[in-house]
């Protein structure tokens, strides 16, 4: 039992170090205990990830109809973010739409539409976007950033779009305040 | 135990931990699956409705809570989606910075829901409003009450009762199932409703007079008179010009389609002695295969298809309207799409039906050919395509053979005898135009509209106790017992006044109609000597009542 | 490399013999048996929950009012969130069990005696700091036993004389239980009382390396051969072999036996059965035997003579001239332990 043991050295151990760690044993062990432990650790790293999917869902935003070509109107979402949702086609397709956020991609500040110049403009850095949202000049021209688009689809005629819905300036039921907690008092 | 050992000892344990930590994962995976499954119902608050839900889960918190419950709440559409009026709407009122009308009629809804908003307007039910109009609407309006308010009796202690208003019956009875005409209060006291408005096909008045009229209190919100509202009658008549409530069926504000395939919903209003469709229901194999199965027929479904998301039993929205496996799933809300008897009248009709949905009455073939829209044989495959995910097609032709001879029995044996015995007293002028100031008005009402019409339903939906016993023993017993000797002495009555002719004139129809050989087992044997068998004839094989 | 490792020895001069010398330890032959190794598995386990304590603070919000709703997305919510808090739940469970084996070993095998006395009291120090560090632990989940169980033992403190009641009002941070208990329990859990064990364990380790472990003659070990073996790699070896199993059976109770959530805290009503955690179960058990204060005094006194086992028993030695009366009385106190722990446990009042 005591046989193969090394002895008790003067100083750290005299075996080569080389000789340890290539030992067929001394690899298999290293790589269990990597592969082991590195597990564990990506799961923890999984846990401390925020789950951002899920906190999108499909909204309704209007009727086809209520859109005609050429015109626009503001989704405000949940969150309070306010979406540009344009209609660019004449079909009854969700590539005939188009959602844009109205939050500059370069630091997020809120973009506005300008209707006499036909763009949005960013008021903090100067940034300007064209109707589609593509950066013209600014700071998002520079690094080619353009507005942030949201999917859109159609079923039955109305037009869905899918936007964040927990956050914490939006009320949702998952919100509630439990029983006996004061509220903000909001008449 | 050797440095080596310790390396392998340590390599195998490694592998047992990485194999624990994969269950741990596969374990994760399931429950996010199920978690997935569950469906996370997160309601999600529109932001133009935030404040609307911040007071009113204060105030009202049940309709909250109900809305959170939707499916709209979990798409966002919320208060301002439906209830936003347009300038213009005579309805609409400034209400905390929004405009907008208590009322949502099917134009509202229809406004993202088309397909079925279109189904409805075409079909029987946005039409039930028309009893306004009819036989029933005298009864609970005049008989039961008052068209117009009327002096109390007696004073009532506790109460300052000054006027009765003899409406109340038709406005909390028929008009809650049938739907009321919504009124406005007008400031000369009067009601506006869409009669005065005028609505065009956009739904705003066109009559601007009217307009002029509408009282409004303080605040600017229109009055809804109490006479019409509140009101979910499925055929009521909105200001828009539309027909309907969706929240008939569809109560708000969860607008349930679980609730709406059960048959307890229709059961609001298809119950009582004149169409038990809901006891019905009940006493039939269907009904009771129902109450046992429920928790099986998987109510929660998005689509709810018989013979794909349940087989066991169905309710009243699976044979009526909800799709099944042979109609590709599809769902109708026109009922009338699948009937093929009308048991409506007091004689049954055929539904061969116009573009307008409307029973075609003309009896020239040619004629009736070219107005027929849609025949009764389509709408009875429409029916059967639903029984056949369930019983074969001999079941189900052998059925209807029941049902066919059944209605006819009933149409040519008590129906047209009736209608032809109260046409002539009133030919005869031996009853008054008016409806229900004689008993035979009552007696003859009885057995149309109650016993005859529930024993049809009955035979439609196989219940047998409603079939006969409720039904045509009932009719048979009021036919024989009551509406003829009725008829005869209001005869003898006229003859005792000096009106030989219309006496002559009833006796002559009634004698005719006992005359003939389903009736012969009344009187023909009464005339016969007392030694004669009651039986004059030996019992017809059934094998000849069984030809087509 | 020299010219690295020269850079670094001017910077941190300490050679690689003196570092050597400091961490390896020659490990006495019979700690290759696994009843010795009892001393490293509450320490592995404390850094299991330091980790998966950390992690859980980044979820944990401690206010009455949002605790429980966010212990509940850990549990229901974040990835692997269940598995985590279970993780946390039964290392506790396994840290406390381990550390009172571990100081069963040290006590039966007299390990306590001159000169390592001190090291026995700071062992037994951080007995009672892990015990509170579980305590204050479950109380965060503001479940119904949490508010109870905390009610419960602040009025138990008020119970001890003079500095009672002063230290139910710190702990609570007021008379009774109110929005800022939960913070102050916050605190002691994750941040004194992790501090104060590590602190103490530095010491307790230090102390062993001071006077080295306590040699034993094993007759199976070969007259001649060396007395002691390496810490690294072969002890170390050892606790890692230690380690993964414990992770084994961690990974294993954590899925077989998750964490749930018990009803949430309602101070207006108390629950038919009230217990604390099982580490408590014998206290408890010792309180409804004898009136309140006997019991709160009389622990007082058993933990005040655990604390002086050392000198208690040179006392007893010398008194009875017995050199194993410790074990004798070390039987019956472990019968006691385990006997009120039991009874309290399949009992509901």
């Amino acid at each position: 039992m005591s046989e193969s043991e090394t002895p008790l050295p003067p100083s750290f151990d005299t075996q080569p170090r080389r000789s340890f760690l290539t030992s067929a044993s001394g690899i298999a062990m290293s790589v269990g205990l990597v592969a082991g432990y590195g597990t564990f650790a990506t799961m923890l790293g999984r846990f401390v990830y925020p789950t951002a999917a899920q906190n999108r869902s499909w909204l309704f935003v209007c009727t086809i109809e209520a859109l005609a070509l050429g015109e626009a109107l503001d989704f405000i979402s949940p969150a309070g973010v306010k979406i540009v949702v344009a209609r660019q086609g004449a079909g009854t397709s969700s590539e005939d739409f188009l959602a844009l956020s109205s939050v500059c991609p370069h630091l997020g500040c809120r973009v506005h539409w300008e209707g006499p110049q036909d763009r949005f403009f960013c008021p903090c850095h100067n940034g300007v976007f064209d109707r589609q949202g593509n950066p013209i000049s600014g700071p998002p021209r520079a690094s080619n950033q353009p507005l942030t688009r949201f999917p859109l689809k159609i079923e039955a005629g109305l037009l869905f779009i899918e936007a964040p819905v927990t956050t914490l300036a939006c009320r949702t039921d998952a919100g509630a305040s439990p029983p006996g907690t004061p509220t903000d008092g909001v008449a | 135990m050797s440095l080596r050992t310790k390396h392998v000892i340590i390599a195998l344990l490694s592998a047992a931990f990485i194999v624990s930590l994969i269950f741990v994962q596969w374990m994760e995976v399931a429950r996010k699956q199920q978690e997935a499954g569950i469906g996370k119902h997160v309601a999600v608050i529109p932001a133009n409705s935030q404040s609307c839900v911040e007071c009113h889960q204060k105030s009202s918190p049940g309709i909250i809570d109900h809305w959170k419950g939707s499916t709209h709440a979990v798409k966002g559409v919320g208060c301002t989606e439906c209830h936003v009026a347009e300038k213009g709407d005579v309805d609409g009122f400034d209400h905390y910075g929004t405009h907008i009308a208590t009322v949502v009629t099917p134009r509202d809804c229809g406004r993202c829901h088309k397909t079925e908003t279109q189904e409805f307007i075409a079909s029987h039910h946005a039409r039930a409003g028309n009893i306004l109009a009819s036989l029933d609407n005298f009864l609970a309006e005049t008989v039961e009450g008052s068209r117009v308010p009327f002096n109390p009796h007696s004073p009532t202690p506790g109460r300052d009762v000054t006027l009765v208003n003899g409406m109340a019956s038709v406005d909390t009875g028929c008009k809650q199932c049938h739907g009321s005409k919504i009124a406005l209060e007008a400031t000369d006291g009067s009601l506006l409703t869409l009669d005065d408005f005028h609505p065009g096909a956009d739904g705003k008045p066109t009559n601007q007079a009217a307009v002029a009229k509408i009282k409004k209190a303080d605040n600017g919100r229109p009055l809804l008179h109490a006479s019409s509202w509140p009101n979910t009658g499925i055929g009521r008549i909105n200001l828009d010009g539309s027909l309907g409530s969706c929240s008939a069926c569809h109560s708000r504000h969860d607008f349930s389609p679980r609730r709406a395939r059960q048959p307890e919903n229709c059961g609001k209003c298809h119950l009582g002695p004149d169409h038990p469709q809901k006891e019905i229901f009940e006493e039939s194999k269907h009904g009771v295969a129902y109450r046992d199965l429920l928790g099986h027929m998987n109510l929660d479904a998005h689509k709810w298809v018989l013979g794909v998301d349940y087989t066991q039993a169905p309710t009243c929205a699976t044979c009526h309207m909800s799709g099944n496996k042979n109609n590709g799933g599809k769902v109708t809300h026109d009922p009338g799409q699948r009937i093929s008897w009308t048991n409506r009248p007091p004689v049954s009709m055929v539904m061969d039906t116009d573009k307008q949905g409307e029973v075609v009455k003309e009896t020239d073939p040619a004629k009736r050919a070219e107005l027929i829209h849609s025949t009764w044989q389509e709408k009875r495959t429409a029916m059967t395509n639903v029984c056949i995910n369930c019983h074969t097609e001999n079941y189900v032709q052998a059925f209807y053979k029941q049902y066919d001879d059944f209605v006819i029995n009933y149409n040519e044996k008590f129906a047209k005898p009736g209608q032809k015995v109260m046409a002539v007293l009133k030919e005869q002028k031996l009853i008054t135009p008016q409806e229900f100031d004689e008993e035979i008005e009552w007696t003859w009402f009885y057995l149309w509209h109650h016993e005859g019409r529930r024993a049809r339903h009955g035979a439609s939906m196989m219940a047998p106790d409603y079939a006969h016993w409720h039904g045509m023993y009932e009719v048979a017993d009021r036919f024989y017992m009551q509406v003829i000797p009725q008829a005869r002495e209001i005869a003898h009555a006229a003859e005792e006044a000096g009106n030989a002719p219309a006496a002559e004139a009833v006796r002559k129809v009634i004698d005719e109609l006992l005359a003939r050989p389903e009736h012969q087992w009344y009187e023909e044997q009464k005339k016969q000597p007392k030694t004669a068998v009651l039986r004059q004839k030996p019992p017809v094989p059934i094998q000849d009542v069984a030809q087509p | 490399m020299g010219r690295f490792t020269a850079w670094l020895y001017e910077r941190i001069p300490v050679s690689s013999e003196q570092l050597a010398e400091l961490t390896n330890e020659p490990v006495p032959n019979h700690l290759k048996r696994w009843w010795f190794c009892l001393g490293g598995t509450p320490a592995y386990l404390f850094v299991v929950q330091i980790v998966t304590g950390i992690l859980l603070a980044m979820y944990y919000q401690p206010s009455a009012t949002t605790a429980y709703e966010s212990i509940r997305y850990i549990t229901e919510e974040a990835t692997f969130g269940w598995f985590l808090r279970s993780m946390h739940k039964w290392a506790a469970t396994l840290m406390i069990a381990a550390m009172v084996l571990h100081q069963m070993r040290v006590y039966f095998t007299g390990a306590y005696r001159q000169p390592r006395e001190l090291n026995w009291m700071i062992g037994m120090a951080l007995l009672m700091a892990t015990l509170l560090t579980g305590f204050t632990g479950y109380s965060l989940a503001f479940e119904q036993l949490s508010y109870w169980g905390a009610t419960v033992a602040a009025n138990i403190s008020d119970a001890v004389p003079l500095v009672g009641t002063t230290a139910k009002q710190i702990l609570l941070g007021g008379e009774e239980y109110n929005e800022r208990t939960l913070s102050r329990f916050y605190i002691l859990h994750a941040a004194i009382l992790p501090g104060t064990i590590i602190l103490l364990v530095i010491c307790h380790i230090a102390q062993i390396r001071m006077h080295g472990v306590t040699e034993f003659s094993d007759p199976a070990d070969p007259p001649k051969g060396p007395k002691h073996f390496n810490f690294f790699p072969d002890h170390m070896l050892t606790e890692l072999m230690i380690g993964l199993v414990l992770m084994i059976i961690l990974c294993a109770l954590s899925t077989v036996f998750p964490a749930m959530m018990g009803p949430k805290a309602n101070p207006l009503q108390t629950p038919d059965i009230i217990k604390p955690e099982w580490f408590f179960y014998v206290s408890f058990r010792w309180l409804k035997l004898f009136s309140l204060s006997f019991a709160v005094i009389s622990t007082g006194f058993i933990v005040a003579a655990m604390f002086l086992w050392p000198w208690i028993d040179k006392l007893l030695r010398r008194i009875t001239g017995n050199e194993e009366i410790s074990v004798y009385v070390g039987i019956v106190a472990t019968f006691l332990l385990i006997g009120l722990t039991v009874w309290e446990a399949v009992v509901a009042h």
